[in-house]
């Protein structure tokens, strides 16, 4: 679909929603790069109301044909729901999901865009610089504040499933090794060591069952270049069980920018762990952070496999995929390799 | 004939200096900066690539020999990518099915077989890391 066709029926659509709102035109849309698990679009929306003309910045986040991950995206609506004007988070307001492609072509939901703020590549996280210090107890403070965020009653506790404290570890591992045994175009030893090494060696139950944002990662956020971040995206990923394994994630090598001094390249571990304990109510557990940190290099593989997979299909041209399936693909099987060689006596 | 690994990197170096900054603001820049750090990896890759898959073959073999197993995957005919890196997937099953088989033991010689195994599954995932991309800097790009 063209955009200007896409414009037009974005602006009939969304006055049928918006109350009160006639004369809706698109001024203007712009695809924005990145975000390979949705086709996404920044949108201003022109209307007038009873109170006089408005515009609004929305952003359109439509299902591509394939995409790096594959969710759905009344989860992510719901997550967004679930954490929007909770605990002073940086999440835009959730306003439309539609899930019959009639409307744009493919199911969609539309979020309000927020307006200050660039994203950071984890490979220049150094760009992040003088507010590294910062931006890193924000992006601690909110990881610890998802995690305290209320289950029950939640927008996406309505969605999923709530698995036992006991079980996360279990239906995560399963879900992941599933999606490498499922799309790997080669055979994946190292992977496959690896999840039998975690299987051997559960971690404890979650110490609570909480929302996991499930890609919280810098790349993922939003920061005004002042200090402030701004905005916490992309999560597609979304659902209930152990807030390790954001934790996990979060601090994954990949996304530190080879910084191992500090946790994410963006705070000292102490420093870190301890804003994500204030703010989670949590209790570092080294050992659950172990597992997690492990299963988050296979969670990783799982990613990259299906997007190296969608990619070679040629459903999705976005070179983002065949990215993920070679260097990160890579990065996250040395990480793994030389975690765990070790540990059964290779190098010793 | 032309030297392919030096024409990818030299194609990859205009996609991310030479184009990509002039597409600033369309959403084709971040495809372009994205396909130029692709191809000057690429370039780096099609040197190694036969090299690296010989020795994940090889490594292979030596330790399937070391446990006794009449493996029945047959030599490349050529030394093709294609045809290398059929062979060396082959030879991966086996080794998972060898790994799988030895973590179920307990005693040294298993462990000592197994941690080899480490130490060629972690050769193998040096020699496959790409060398980091060079993204330009911001008021570059």
């Amino acid at each position: 679909m063209l955009e200007e066709e896409l414009a037009a029926k974005f602006a009939a659509y969304a006055e049928a929603r918006l109350p009160g709102a006639k004369n809706a035109r698109v001024e203007s849309i712009k695809r924005i790069h990145g975000g390979a698990s949705r086709q996404t679009y920044s949108i201003d929306l022109a209307y007038e109301d009873a109170t006089g003309p408005k515009v609004k910045g929305l952003i359109l986040r439509r299902d591509p044909p394939d995409s790096l991950i594959d969710t759905e995206r009344r989860i992510e609506y719901a997550a967004i729901k679930s954490a929007y004007g909770q605990r002073d988070l940086p999440v835009p307001e959730a306003l439309f999901l539609e899930t019959d492609p009639a409307a744009l072509g493919a199911p969609f939901f539309v979020m309000g865009r927020i307006e200050k703020g660039d994203p950071v590549n984890p490979f220049k996280i150094e760009d992040i610089e003088p507010h590294r210090a910062e931006i890193g107890k924000q992006f601690f403070q909110h990881l610890g504040s998802i995690a305290a965020l209320p289950v029950e009653g939640s927008a996406l506790a309505e969605e999923t499933e709530i698995p036992a404290a006991d079980a996360c570890w279990r239906r995560e591992l399963n879900y992941w090794a599933n999606e490498i045994r499922s799309n790997a175009k080669d055979p994946q030893p190292v992977a496959e060591a690896a999840i039998r090494h975690l299987e051997r060696n559960p971690p404890p139950p979650a110490q609570r069952l909480s929302i996991v944002h499930g890609d919280y990662r810098t790349g993922n956020y939003l920061q005004d270049g002042e200090g402030t971040m701004t905005a916490i995206l992309d999560w597609e990923m979304a659902h209930i069980g152990d807030p390790y394994e954001d934790l996990a994630w979060a601090t994954d090598l990949l996304w530190c920018g080879n910084d191992q001094e500090r946790a994410a390249g963006l705070l000292p571990w102490p420093e870190a762990i301890a804003t994500w304990q204030e703010a989670s109510g949590c209790t570092f557990d080294p050992a659950a952070f172990e597992w997690w940190s492990l299963f988050a290099h296979v969670k990783a593989l799982g990613i990259w496999v299906t997007s190296e997979k969608a990619y070679a299909a040629g459903d999705n041209d976005d070179p983002i995929l065949a990215w993920s399936g070679w260097f990160t693909h890579a990065a996250h099987e040395l990480m793994l390799a030389m975690r765990l060689g070790p540990k059964y006596g290779a190098g010793a | 004939m032309s030297d392919i690994g030096m024409i990818l990197q030299r194609l990859g170096n205009t996609l991310v200096t030479g184009v990509a900054p002039k597409l600033e603001g369309d959403y084709a820049a971040g495809h372009a900066m994205m396909t130029g750090v692709m191809a000057v990896m690429a370039g780096e890759a099609w040197d190694n690539a036969a090299d690296r898959l010989v020795n994940e073959i090889a490594g292979m073999r030596g330790l399937l020999a070391l446990a006794g197993k009449n493996v029945t995957v047959a030599k490349s005919e050529s030394v093709k990518i294609s045809d290398l890196t059929a062979e060396r997937d082959e030879l991966a099953r086996y080794l998972i099915t060898l790994q799988m088989s030895l973590e179920a033991r307990e005693d040294q010689e298993a462990k000592d077989l197994n941690a080899k195994i480490w130490m060629h599954l972690m050769g193998t995932a040096m020699a496959r890391m790409p060398s980091p991309p060079e993204f330009p800097d911001a008021d570059e790009a």
